[in-house]
């Protein structure tokens, strides 16, 4: 693999979401949230929170926003091109197919990350004018948390973008992973608690979870990357019951959601280096 | 040293074989033409040739590498146009161009000259998702001729095209080869192999019928194009009349319709002998032998 072709596809995958204003656009959107949790984030009080209040306000909008917006980046990426015809004519230059992946979540990456920076490091900075005592460390652990959720999800769907043959299915995949990460997990690991423990289990404060339970909660990239923050930010909870087990560490987490950056990525890789267009 | 080979090459999709145990050799500053209707597998070997399918079994080499086992490296050789050609809507003429030459690692000041050649000088910052057929296929040749290489290998050129625009791409393509670059190209149009290339195989549900210069396909074959002509009227002397013209191997009528072969030469001659008997036309096409009439030939054999 060499630097030139990776960089001049990530350029152009950059350029792309750049032209037709999605960085913008997604820009945008961060920094205007992000401003008004802050504002109207705490209940019954107008008015400027500070940032480590604001972190946990804005929680739910990285789990849930982050990973779509990622979905939307990274599920064309490649079933797209094949649909339309030019992914024949990119990979009939010197160029290795792994290279186009890597050019392209790079450059899909960067998207993403400098969004976020923007959007999320501006709101930081206007939150930091009208209140005092701001924790920069703790703001910067969060938005480094919420690029590398969206550096997963970008390389989860850039799986199903290489795997499907059609745009629509490609489509369908990233939205079932959505719902799997977001909701399905959650209810099947509360079904099988119901199913081995009773009912009480989830109501007795109690009862201490397996060792399992907490293994499996971990995984997610989405508990990751809550676990990731309330782990270093200690006003920030997540909805893991009771006290975290011993392994619950910041090198262990961070090393999850670096598996699902890289795993899927190399997926991708290997199938594409096989694929027929 | 050959420019293009494909040693055994075979494709199967489950249980269709595309292409069988397909040999072929091209030399420097051949153009050389693959001959055959769609769904013949033309498309399938172009694809293995650049390495965009992984082939069942068998090689295929460009100048002399490789394309299985070191495709970068041969694919630096090869300017390439897709059958369907298709671009990033959102970007200009010359920013496509330049997309492609970081990686072929071509100037990317010669863009703008590249697109003067193909005509598309005056379009060269306009975006190619609002460009015609003419004008993609024409920034197809362009795209493929950034950092010269040696070998174009190009799937049905003139496909889709209006006959001012495919004449302009045979054109281009015998410019091309006069430079040196050796053309690998598709078709299915027979007279259209014979205008442009000094060798054609003809391929045929996935396997070469035949290989050779155009010169000899063209003598073996003997086809000659067909005159139709519709007419006002149909008189029982026609076909007799018509038949006493030297030149004219033979006529007949159906329904209203005389179909005449005949040397194209002696065209003029047939419609003046309908004048003389004065029956009126109505409509009157030349209709070129078909593939059909061609793999029948071979396989009479």
């Amino acid at each position: 693999m060499t630097g030139k072709s990776i960089y001049a596809i990530a350029k152009k995958e950059f350029l792309d979401n750049y032209r037709n204003k999605w960085i913008i656009a997604i820009t945008i959107i961060f920094l205007i949230l992000t401003l008004v949790i802050s504002y109207f984030g705490v209940l019954g009080s107008n008015g400027w929170t500070d940032l480590t209040g604001t972190i946990s306000g804005m929680m739910a909008l990285v789990q849930y926003l982050v990973p779509i917006i990622a979905l939307m980046l990274g599920y064309a990426s490649i079933v797209g091109e094949k649909e339309k015809g030019s992914l024949s004519l990119l990979l009939s230059y010197p160029i290795k197919r792994g290279e186009v992946i890597a050019g392209k979540f790079i450059g899909l990456g960067s998207v993403l990350a400098v969004s976020i920076l923007i959007g999320f490091g501006g709101a930081g900075l206007i939150i930091a004018l009208n209140v005092s005592g701001i924790q920069w460390g703790e703001y910067l652990i969060f938005i480094v948390s919420a690029i590398l959720l969206g550096l997963a999800y970008i390389s989860l769907a850039m799986l199903f973008s290489t795997i499907c043959n059609k745009r629509s299915t490609a489509l369908g995949g990233s939205i079932f992973l959505w719902f799997l990460f977001s909701m399905i997990w959650g209810i099947i690991l509360v079904g099988i608690v119901i199913a081995n423990y009773g009912i009480d289990a989830i109501s007795n404060e109690d009862w201490v979870a397996p060792t399992w339970l907490y293994v499996f909660s971990m995984i997610n990239p989405i508990s990751s990357f809550q676990l990731l923050v309330a782990l270093n930010i200690s006003s920030v909870s997540t909805g893991i019951p009771g006290s975290f087990p011993t392994f619950y560490t910041t090198p262990i987490i961070a090393t999850i959601l670096f598996l699902w950056i890289v795993i899927p990525l190399i997926a991708a890789y290997v199938l594409f280096q096989r694929k027929d267009l | 040293m050959d420019i293009i080979e494909t040693r055994g090459l075979t494709k199967q999709y489950g249980d269709v074989v595309a292409i069988k145990d397909l040999s072929l050799q091209v030399k420097k500053g051949e153009i050389f033409s693959l001959l055959g209707p769609n769904g013949a597998g033309k498309t399938t070997i172009i694809k293995a040739l650049l390495g965009l399918i992984v082939p069942t079994s068998g090689q295929t080499f460009i100048m002399g590498h490789n394309v299985q086992e070191e495709g970068k490296l041969a694919r630096k050789y090869v300017g390439y146009l897709p059958e369907v050609v298709s671009f990033y809507d959102n970007l200009t003429a010359l920013q496509t161009l330049s997309f492609y030459a970081e990686l072929q690692g071509g100037n990317v000041q010669e863009n703008q000259g590249l697109l003067r050649e193909v005509g598309l000088g005056d379009h060269a910052t306009r975006k190619v998702g609002g460009y015609s057929k003419g004008m993609t296929q024409r920034l197809g040749i362009a795209q493929a001729m950034i950092g010269k290489p040696p070998v174009l290998i190009l799937d049905e050129p003139t496909s889709g095209l209006d006959p001012r625009g495919a004449w302009e791409i045979r054109k281009k393509i015998r410019e091309l080869n006069r430079e040196g670059i050796t053309i690998f190209l598709s078709s299915h149009i027979l007279s259209e192999v014979q205008e442009v290339s000094h060798r054609v195989g003809i391929l045929h549900h996935g396997t070469l019928m035949a290989l050779d210069t155009v010169e000899k396909l063209s003598k073996k074959l003997d086809l000659q194009p067909k005159l139709q002509i519709e007419l006002q009227e149909v008189k029982s002397n026609i076909v007799s009349h018509i038949k006493k013209i030297k030149g004219v191997r033979d006529a007949k009528i159906r329904d209203n319709l005389l179909e005449v072969q005949c040397d194209p030469r002696v065209k003029a001659q047939i419609i003046t002998a309908l004048e003389e008997i004065e029956v009126g036309i109505t409509n009157f096409t030349t209709v070129e032998p078909s593939l059909e009439e061609v793999f029948l030939k071979y396989t009479e054999e």
